[in-house]
């Protein structure tokens, strides 16, 4: 596949923007979570807390509602803050990303459906360009199975979202239950990061703890390598030859590294893993999908540039926001200086595809953005940064 | 730009309106623009982080860690940095400049004058 793909999509009738990663808040759960779990949810809430903290919180200072709710609380404001305001059309809708894991799976299991449940009913009616992600516990593959069967016939749930922390890597057989119900769904399984090292994790680095909470956060793409080295080595996109993996936030540019690696490894050791029937590179890009947010800021934006073909981005790369949250990115600031048929593809071409959003929403579902929308003349002066 | 530069002045309002903490935003031209008061001066800075152009007058105002030794904290300059709402970028309201050392990202400026207790922009003449 080449850039070219894009031209023929780049017209009225497509998406010109899908977001991968937009943060619905969880709301009280109370309602919709058995009596015996009250207490737990009240606190534990996603599970355990988390180990590093920034100073200025995870969430955007701007995003509040007008009522004074949480960012990304209300699914209306959510629609013109963020959607209306940057011409997004639809927004996958991620809520927390994944659970912190605690020892107990029966509350976990429990939070999740209560999360679903709660999700389908107060998000997924208010606007056909809101879609939904059926949140599963991943340490538990057989309650997972059972909750993506719970709302695979839901028309607007249209991936599969878990933890990327994990307690073994995510290609073991342990996990295929997760796969072999997504496959059967046609849904694709999207991993989120956060609960690295927190909770009953392994540390997020195999040396142990960061201190900081930017160490943290600067390291989390190794997991990310784990996960998709595991998931290629270990054949799962033989066994389930549609499935399709995202790793949202995880970054992008260590990717074209990790498939010169396996390559590399796999002409010497292919007898290792005899059920790999084409190079490790043609998995990845068959098979995974990366997000786009925290972008890699070089010095030099045609670095970036670079890697992406690598990469070949025009099919393995699509454009998230992360909003609400303190590092989300502006789609109006996010790769402005790549070839147009490929920027084309990763800001909505490829999820399209990935989600079955191939018609622009109606215009009809557009409301008045609350904010100054940046004008290009703004846009322009402020811009040195990829 | 032709002739002599006759200075236009925007009003902005009273000083006793902009308080420590609390910028007063204004629209000026077609932008939004952010009015500071740190101590007895007045400065204001377009409302546009340089990095994502998040509406940076909207974040926190507070003071930092200043530079310091390995493991040493020294929290200082209280009320002169600017925290952008978004990703938490710090900029010395003094100046406008991005506090991480390599970045060259620096806010853009607004002349502020003070008369009468009255606080104004003062912008170039307008363009012919």
């Amino acid at each position: 596949m080449t850039a070219d793909v894009g031209r023929e999509s780049a017209d009225a009738e497509t998406p010109a923007i899908i977001d991968t990663d937009v943060h619905n808040t969880m709301g009280d759960l109370i309602p919709y979570l058995p009596r015996q779990w009250h207490d737990t949810w009240n606190a534990q809430h996603i599970g355990a807390p988390g180990m590093w903290r920034n100073p200025r919180g995870v969430s955007r200072r701007d995003a509040d509602t007008p009522s004074g709710g949480a960012p990304a609380s209300d699914p209306w404001f959510l629609l013109t803050d963020h959607l209306d305001r940057f011409d997004i059309d639809y927004a996958i809708l991620t809520g927390p990303g994944g659970i912190r894991l605690t020892p107990d799976p029966d509350y976990l299991n429990a939070m999740v459906s209560a999360y679903n449940n709660a999700f389908v009913d107060r998000w997924l009616g208010v606007s056909d360009r809101l879609k939904g992600s059926i949140m599963v516990n991943g340490n538990d593959p057989a309650a997972a199975a059972t909750e993506i069967r719970r709302h695979a016939d839901h028309p607007d749930m249209v991936q599969v979202i878990m933890s990327s922390t994990t307690l073994m890597p995510l290609g073991h057989r342990h996990y295929h239950p997760i796969y072999q119900a997504a496959a059967e769904a046609g849904l694709p399984v999207a991993i989120h990061p956060g609960a690295e090292g927190s909770g009953m994790a392994y540390p997020p680095t195999p040396a142990g703890y960061p201190t900081s909470y930017i160490e943290w956060h600067n390291i989390l793409p190794i997991n990310y390598m784990t996960q998709v080295n595991s998931l290629v080595c270990e054949g799962v996109f033989e066994k389930f030859p549609t499935l399709v993996v995202v790793g949202l936030e995880g970054g992008l540019a260590w990717l074209p590294h990790l498939m010169w690696r396996m390559n590399k490894n796999y002409k010497a050791l292919r007898d290792t893993v005899p059920w790999l029937k084409q190079l490790p590179s043609e998995y990845i890009r068959q098979h995974i999908r990366l997000s786009t947010q925290p972008i890699e800021e070089p010095e030099q934006p045609g670095h970036l540039r670079s890697i992406l073909e690598m990469m070949s981005a025009e099919q393995t790369v699509v454009f998230s926001s992360d909003y609400p949250h303190w590092d989300n990115d502006n789609p109006r600031m996010t790769l402005r200086q790549i070839d147009p048929g490929m920027r084309q593809r990763i800001m909505a071409g490829t999820a399209a595809e990935l989600y079955g959003l191939h018609h622009k929403p109606d215009p009809a579902l557009r409301r008045q953005p609350t904010e100054q929308v940046l004008t290009d003349r703004g846009l322009a002066e402020v811009g040195h940064v990829e | 730009m032709t002739g002599a530069a006759e200075v236009r002045r925007h009003h902005v309002g009273p000083t006793s309106e902009i308080v420590a903490g609390a910028p007063k935003l204004v629209s000026v031209d077609g932008h939004e623009v952010g009015v500071f008061r740190v101590g007895e001066q007045f400065l204001a800075w377009r409302n546009v982080c340089p990095h994502h152009a998040a509406p940076v007058c909207r974040g926190t105002v507070a003071g930092t860690n200043l530079p310091s030794k390995v493991h040493e904290y020294l929290p200082g300059r209280d009320g002169e940095i600017l925290q952008c709402p978004w990703h938490g970028w710090e900029f010395d309201l003094l100046t406008g400049e991005h506090l991480a050392a390599g970045s060259r990202a620096r806010l853009r400026r607004y002349p502020v004058e003070v008369i009468d207790e009255q606080v104004y922009l003062t912008l170039p003449a307008n363009r012919a």
